[in-house]
């Protein structure tokens, strides 16, 4: 009797009560699964299976403007001889380092700021400003800056007052990549950030300083710790999306803006297929890697789950 | 006894600096998160035809000229149909795989988690070309609106996945059981029980999915063909220098954004705490005329 009624409380699936002949249940057993059949469908048929295309289409070999099926190193061979595609992704790595580095540096004491002096009933309003921008076109945001910090713009009136002008090597470059790189992924690191701290409790930083540790020293072995998991999604969720940015280094970066992303794009348009589907496996890779890393310290559900 | 009580202000002092310091911080930062949206919404207002400075007057005709452009209104069309297709697919198929995420007996349930969240970590640009391929290149498909919703749906249902399936972790099943003890058949147990509680996520989740496929513009480039969306329309006009009218486009969608994240609850709440407010205000005032003998 016993047996049974804790069978029945850890049984599967709102059917899970049925559990009683050998057969049945192993019906009941598939059918927890039952949900997952939609989701493998789409995925298995319009994500893994294009996603194999391209990892053969790296190794196969480019004729003309078709793609043969002949196996070959040479799309790998070629990509990692070519000083400029080198170049690029190395570029990109860097250009993505400090835009990820900016973005959590400008989005951790907002956040702090906001989990620690705020109080609760003016959190959610404030979290919720924090998104109202997405709903603007992801293309005008860029735009928009580029009037900002563009020739004729505001910052050059501001910088006019004061006698400078705009500088030149700005917009158009590697810096206003990054800049506007930053101000786009600043939500997601700030949202992250906060569900991190929100669950701290500041009294352990009283507690610590009065057992004498300087503040320096609370935050470090007190706070750090436990915000960790949060730091690091953040990191990984604005790291790998900007990795593959190929957008914003396209509107705002002229020629030496460009990252890793545009040399897929640009081998696509020019139906290089086997020499994109190269770069974009490599792409790919990195995204993957990073993920199976740091998938233990990942909180998906945090990031998500508001 | 003197110096520590010195110590203790300085301390006091040095919090309140702090304190400070990173309120004026956050001040900032919604500034810096705004600056491109109020200036949009500026410049939708401006009489200069180049869509940016200088200020040279005020008018409304983007606004209107954004009623007559049969190009803008057939971008707009095409984005609201493959917006609410991909709403449509990503809600069922995204729920649906919700709940063995949650209440199956698995065994890599964080990985298959983080598996969940490949498709929308993963650049759009390889979404874009893989699909690309698979369309052009294997199942020789014309590339159309329907392609587009294929791609976008795969960007959009892990975000409906995630939010229901957090939703579904804090969800006690003792209520289920209960009702199951009570009678109630597999069906009204998820109409009466289920759904009402997870309900909100859903809906979340399906605003969300909704909103994303209105901005995505990198997969669908791909993978649409001639079609032009909302993006693609304003892609073009960047392209082609910035036409004023996609700024009145853009404040015209903040708002109505505003308008459906007012029905999806968030302004509601606000609504409550500014009556709350004009109630207190109110009640004071009342008091104060009372004092003053008046009533």
């Amino acid at each position: 009797m016993e047996a049974s009624a804790t069978h029945l409380i850890n049984a599967p699936g709102p059917a899970g009560g049925a559990v009683k002949g050998t057969r049945l249940g192993a019906l009941s057993r598939l059918s927890q699964y039952l949900g997952f059949a939609p989701a493998a469908a789409l995925y298995g048929v319009f994500f893994a299976a294009p996603m194999v295309i391209i990892v053969m289409y790296s190794f196969w070999t480019q004729n003309g403007y078709s793609i043969e099926a002949r196996w070959t190193f040479e799309n790998y061979q070629s990509i990692f001889s070519t000083a400029v595609y080198v170049d690029t992704f190395l570029t990109t790595l860097w250009m993505t380092a400090a835009a990820t580095f900016a973005t959590l540096a400008i989005a951790f004491p907002f956040a702090y700021w906001l989990a620690r002096y705020v109080s609760r009933r003016w959190q959610r309003p404030l979290l919720f400003l924090v998104i109202v921008p997405f709903w603007v076109s992801y293309l005008l945001r860029v735009t928009s800056w580029t009037i900002i910090l563009g020739n004729n713009g505001g910052l050059a009136h501001l910088l006019g007052i004061f006698g400078l002008s705009t500088p030149s090597w700005f917009l158009y470059d590697r810096p206003a990549v990054i800049f506007v790189l930053t101000y786009l992924y600043f939500p997601y690191a700030a949202l992250t950030l906060f569900a991190a701290l929100e669950r701290f409790d500041w009294r352990q930083l009283r507690a610590a300083r009065d057992l004498g540790a300087t503040q320096t020293r609370a935050l470090r072995t007190v706070m750090l710790p436990q915000i960790r998991p949060g730091v690091t999604t953040a990191v990984i969720f604005v790291f790998i999306p900007i990795l593959g940015e190929y957008l914003t280094p396209q509107l705002v970066g002229g020629t030496r803006g460009v990252m890793i992303g545009n040399l897929v794009d640009n081998f696509f348009e020019e139906a290089q297929f086997a020499q994109g589907a190269t770069v974009a496996v490599l792409i790919a890779a990195v995204v993957v890697i990073l993920l199976v890393v740091f998938r233990r310290s990942l909180e998906v559900g945090e990031m998500y789950g508001r | 006894m003197a110096g520590e009580t010195d110590g203790v202000e300085i301390v006091a002092r040095r919090a309140k600096l702090v304190r400070g310091a990173l309120t004026g911080w956050g001040a900032l930062m919604y500034v810096f998160l705004f600056a491109p949206v109020l200036l949009l919404i500026l410049l939708s207002f401006n009489d200069n035809r180049y869509g940016s400075f200088p200020i040279t007057g005020f008018t409304t005709k983007w606004y209107s000229s954004v009623l007559q452009s049969p190009d803008l209104q057939t971008a707009i069309k095409t984005s609201l149909l493959i917006a609410a297709e991909v709403t449509a697919i990503s809600t069922v198929v995204g729920t649906a795989a919700a709940f063995p995420l949650v209440r199956s007996r698995l065994r890599f349930r964080s990985a298959l988690r983080v598996a969940f969240t490949v498709p929308i970590m993963i650049p759009g640009v390889l979404i874009g070309v893989s699909l690309l391929s698979f369309f052009s290149n294997v199942l020789n498909l014309q590339l159309t609106t329907q392609t587009a919703v294929i791609g976008q749906s795969i960007y959009t249902t892990p975000y409906v996945l995630l939010i229901v399936a957090a939703r579904l972790e804090g969800f006690d099943r003792g209520l289920e059981r209960a009702a199951s003890d009570l009678g109630a058949n597999a069906f009204q147990r998820f109409r009466r029980i289920v759904l009402p509680l997870i309900g909100p996520a859903i809906f979340a989740g399906s605003l969300f999915a909704f909103t994303m496929s209105l901005d995505e513009f990198v997969i669908t480039y791909f993978i649409i063909g001639a079609q032009i969306t909302l993006p693609i329309y304003i892609y073009t006009q960047i392209k082609f220098g910035i036409t004023p009218a996609i700024n009145a486009v853009a404040t015209i969608l903040i708002v109505g954004s505003l308008g459906i994240a007012a029905v999806g609850g968030g302004v509601p709440r606000l609504m409550r705490m500014v009556s709350r407010w004009v109630q207190r205000l109110l009640r004071a005032r009342r008091a104060r005329l009372a004092d003053a003998g008046l009533t």
